[in-house]
């Protein structure tokens, strides 16, 4: 009786083997990573030698600080640290748009200078503040019902750039685009200069991407069957 | 008696076999489970070797086509990396991850050229 029992366990013990074997290999299982996946260059900017940052036309300013200052200095910045060639900028006086598209006015800014390449445009940065009706919650000792409604102010800064890479060689311009960044903050006392700063990042992240190329952290899965 | 021997000869048998497809199976997602090691710890050119191995040892296998496709992507081989997801879908095309990975890859070959887009728009506007 005893031997009959062992061999039933034995036999019961094997057909649940490949059952296990089964379930393990039928499962999916998932690591999530993250991946530095690289950008895609619309133009290559370290094909050139030299970069030079001029003023930027600037249509409305702030009364806080120099806007076309700061950019200019922003740029040359932030170009110093990612550029492979040599980075300078140039006192330019523009007063009009027009003068992004007259190939002559940029040729003879840099005369017999191959290589070079002016980074320029046009600015405006604004503030407003918007009120709305918003719901808030009050503490529940102070009422049984804890919700009321209230007025609340949001200050919103943005930062219009047309931005243009002109060659110097033929005056013609290489790339344009155009950014329009917009931030609200709820504290009130938010200065324009600390905006500004969070807004020409953003434009700096995406312009520097698409010339000098970088990466965009992504999240995937690797799987095993 | 000799009927009972028979079939715990058979059981065993069986087992065996399903042993011996768990090991041949095991070996090809050991070289998945490696590259995955591998990736974890940013050496992707050896994770890269790694899947295309389990590839040619199983060429049906969806997982070894996606973490390839991962690995080609970091890589910036967007080309490779588009081709082996796809296979990855052909050959599974249920599976979420595979989807999800996909989607957000084309997503991201397409988020740059509609940032532009939308920059343009606001600036006609």
């Amino acid at each position: 009786m005893r031997r009959k029992r062992k061999k039933m366990k034995r036999s019961k013990l094997l057909l649940l083997l490949p059952l296990f074997f089964l379930v393990c290999c039928s499962t999916t299982s998932y690591w999530r990573v993250r991946v530095e996946v690289p950008a895609k260059i619309v133009l290559d900017l370290n094909q050139y030698s030299n970069i030079v940052v001029t003023d930027f036309l600037v249509q409305k300013e702030p009364n806080e600080f120099n806007l076309n200052q700061e950019i200019v200095k922003y740029f040359a910045e932030g170009l110093e640290q990612q550029f492979k060639g040599k980075v300078s900028s140039k006192k330019v006086s523009l007063e009009k748009e027009e003068l992004f598209q007259d190939r002559d006015f940029w040729k003879s800014l840099f005369p017999d200078q191959e290589g070079t390449v002016i980074l320029t445009g046009n600015a405006s940065y604004t503030q407003e503040i918007r009120k709305a009706i918003l719901e808030t919650r009050k503490k529940r000792d102070e009422d049984f019902y804890p919700r009321s409604q209230a007025i609340e102010e949001r200050r919103f800064y943005t930062l219009d750039l047309s931005l243009y890479l002109i060659d110097t060689t033929t005056g013609e311009a290489l790339y344009t685009r155009a950014f329009k960044e917009t931030q609200g903050y709820n504290n009130p006392n938010q200065t324009a200069p600390f905006a500004f700063f969070d807004l020409v990042e953003r434009v700096k992240v995406k312009l520097f991407q698409s010339l000098l190329g970088g990466a965009r952290i992504q999240e995937r899965y690797l799987i095993v069957d | 008696m000799i009927y009972k021997k028979i079939k715990l000869y058979a059981l065993i048998l069986i087992a065996f076999t399903f042993i011996l497809s768990g090991c041949s199976r095991s070996y090809k997602s050991s070289q998945i489970k490696f590259g995955i090691f591998a990736a974890q710890n940013d050496l992707w050119e050896e994770a890269i070797f790694r899947w295309k191995k389990a590839v040619q040892l199983n060429p049906e296998s969806a997982a070894a086509h996606n973490n390839l496709a991962v690995a080609y992507e970091k890589k910036g081989l967007l080309d490779e990396a588009e081709k082996e997801y796809e296979t990855a879908l052909k050959l599974n095309p249920k599976n979420s991850y595979i989807k999800a990975n996909f989607e957000n890859f084309k997503k991201n070959l397409v988020s740059q050229d509609e940032d532009e887009k939308k920059e343009k728009k606001d600036e006609k506007k």
